[in-house]
């Protein structure tokens, strides 16, 4: 079997590709994560079946926001989209945060190769004082925590991306660890 | 030995003779090959997914078309097979399928398979090992770990117990809890673990607890088993879990927090979408499930609280045992209990018990903890 037919975008008619660099926020930012999951095929499908649309906003410094969705199925980012809104994707729940603090949690785990004990989603998000998750159904919110690992790795797979930077500032993050 | 064969078959001659006859010409019965079953095509809807539970739910063997109640199948058979004269009444004691459904019990199922993790290798022990806690900071967490031994231990013990009791056609809920008393054995043995790898071994056990989980053990029917254990008590341990990752001191503790609320969710995710199925399906179980959610909400106001329990939350979030620690983490665990109690009580607006708030006891504790963290000058989100 191909690498090209090992791949799971392919099977589905589309593919995302892998810029060298790329920019937080951004689709192709949320995008190389996707394809980055696609490549640690094996690693998600150890943990199981990942079933979640998860909606990202990044509040900007100048009061805009910036929308994303993530969709999850199976072992695979299906969907990894910048929204003018949420409604249409029914979405199970949304981590907000600013672009700071998305930007700290990205260069940490960056550093670390991984986050590290501060920067874990659930720490983030827990008293919702750096990240804050938003839902309307306790279901859907459950999922962030039934899914906790897979959502953890996807993120940290932000570690393997060759450089990332920041649209606030726009400075080089640290390299990959 | 309780239970005899109504005969000795060594015995029987007529029974020796058929199976010598049968071995001696080849001369086969083959009744079985008629039998009034349904031949059906299954295939997965999803190849990504495997074949499912839900691809199976086809005329003749699905869960979906299964009637409410199972008078027919009172043995073993499994859901779709021809049942002949002569299968035993084992005598299922739930025979409602408005008693145990659960809407998607099938994919949660699935989930719960996909998703099993072992806590011998997947816990990164040799990594937990290199890190020295502090003795305050190591003896509150030797405690908080011996607590949820013994909370998992009897998670184990609930569902299991119930198990054999269901009527066999409700294939799909006796394997979704067969999956909750490996996750739940699967804790009590990582939290063992790690209790014995942080140098302080288990603490005590805690008596208020203990009665509360007594209390979850004996409740009189599945549903109301289910409503407490399911959605009261794990939904509470899995605030419990977030906040023990929260408060964890290593990579490594993370993790293991991580690997155990991904269970303890799908639990709670059963449990709600179980407590649905019983208000829309048997609502005459309403007053049933408030009269004991009253008894259990007293229970796990006293156990939650419990020193023991309560302490070591105080000591591992305030990071210590000097008096600023101390009352950082005071505000800390005031804010995790009262998100805790929060969280309950949207779990059962939104399975249809809306009207719980008015009643409980506990919501009334809720009230006061919100009025104590406002004081606090916290609140949470």
């Amino acid at each position: 079997m191909t690498a090209r037919h090992g791949n799971p975008y392919y099977l589905l008619g589309f593919c995302y590709s892998v810029p060298m660099s790329v920019t937080f926020p951004s689709e192709a930012f949320f995008q190389a994560l996707a394809a980055a999951m696609a490549g640690a095929h094996d690693r998600f499908r150890n943990l199981g079946f990942f079933d979640a649309t998860i909606g990202i906003r990044v509040l900007l410094d100048d009061g805009a926001e910036r929308l994303f969705v993530l969709g999850f199925e199976v072992f695979e980012c299906m969907l990894a989209k910048e929204v003018p809104s949420f409604a249409p994707f029914h979405v199970d729940f949304v981590l907000e945060g600013s672009a700071l603090v998305w930007r700290g949690m990205f260069e940490n785990v960056r550093h670390n190769g991984g986050a590290d004990v501060a920067h874990s989603i659930n720490t983030l998000t827990h008293f919702g004082e750096q990240l804050t998750l938003r839902y309307d159904d306790p279901d859907g919110h459950d999922k962030l925590y039934r899914f906790a690992e897979s959502v953890q790795q996807f993120f940290n797979l932000a570690a393997t991306l060759d450089a990332v930077t920041y649209e606030a500032g726009s400075r080089h993050a640290a390299p990959a660890a | 030995m309780s239970y005899l064969s109504t005969k000795d078959f060594l015995e029987d001659k007529d029974f020796l003779d058929r199976w010598q006859y049968t071995l001696r010409t080849g001369e086969l019965d083959l009744s079985w090959m008629r039998a009034a079953t349904k031949q059906v095509e299954c295939t997965p809807q999803n190849a990504r997914r495997g074949l499912t539970f839900r691809d199976l739910d086809v005329p003749g063997y699905g869960y979906s078309t299964m009637a409410e109640v199972a008078r027919e199948n009172r043995g073993f058979a499994p859901r779709g097979a021809e049942i002949p004269a002569g299968c035993p009444d084992l005598q299922a004691e739930v025979n409602r399928k408005s008693e145990v459904w659960a809407y998607n019990v099938e994919s949660y199922y699935e989930e719960a398979m996909s998703r099993q993790w072992n806590a011998t290798t997947d816990v990164p022990w040799a990594d937990l090992m290199k890190t020295e806690l502090p003795d305050e900071i190591a003896r509150a967490y030797s405690q908080l770990l011996t607590f949820l031994t013994e909370v998992e231990m009897i998670a184990t013990d609930v569902p299991a117990k119930w198990m054999g009791r269901l009527n066999a056609d409700f294939f799909e809920v006796k394997n979704f809890i067969a999956t909750q008393v490996m996750d739940e054995a699967r804790h009590a043995e990582v939290f063992r673990k790690r209790a014995l790898t942080t140098g302080y071994g288990l603490m005590k056990a805690s008596p208020q607890n203990e009665v509360n989980l007594k209390f979850l053990r004996d409740a009189d029917s599945f549903s109301e088993s289910s409503t407490t254990l399911h959605l009261q008590a794990e939904g509470m341990v899995l605030t419990m879990f977030r906040f023990s990752e929260y408060i964890s001191p290593t990579d490594g503790d993370k993790k293991l927090f991580r690997l155990v609320m991904q269970d303890e969710a799908r639990h709670v995710g059963y449990g709600m979408q179980h407590l649905k199925w019983v208000l829309d399906h048997f609502p005459e179980k309403r007053e049933i499930i408030h009269k004991h959610l009253d008894e259990a909400e007293n229970f796990v106001f006293g156990g939650a609280y419990a020193v023991e329990v309560m302490e070591p939350f105080i000591i591992l979030s305030g990071k210590g045992m000097k008096k600023e620690q101390i009352e950082q983490g005071c505000k800390i665990t005031a804010a995790f209990q009262v998100k805790q109690v929060e969280e309950y009580f949207e779990r059962l607006d939104k399975c249809g018990l809306p009207e719980r708030k008015e009643r409980s006891q506990l919501y009334k504790a809720l009230e006061l903890g919100q009025a104590q963290l406002a004081a606090m000058g916290l609140r949470t989100h």
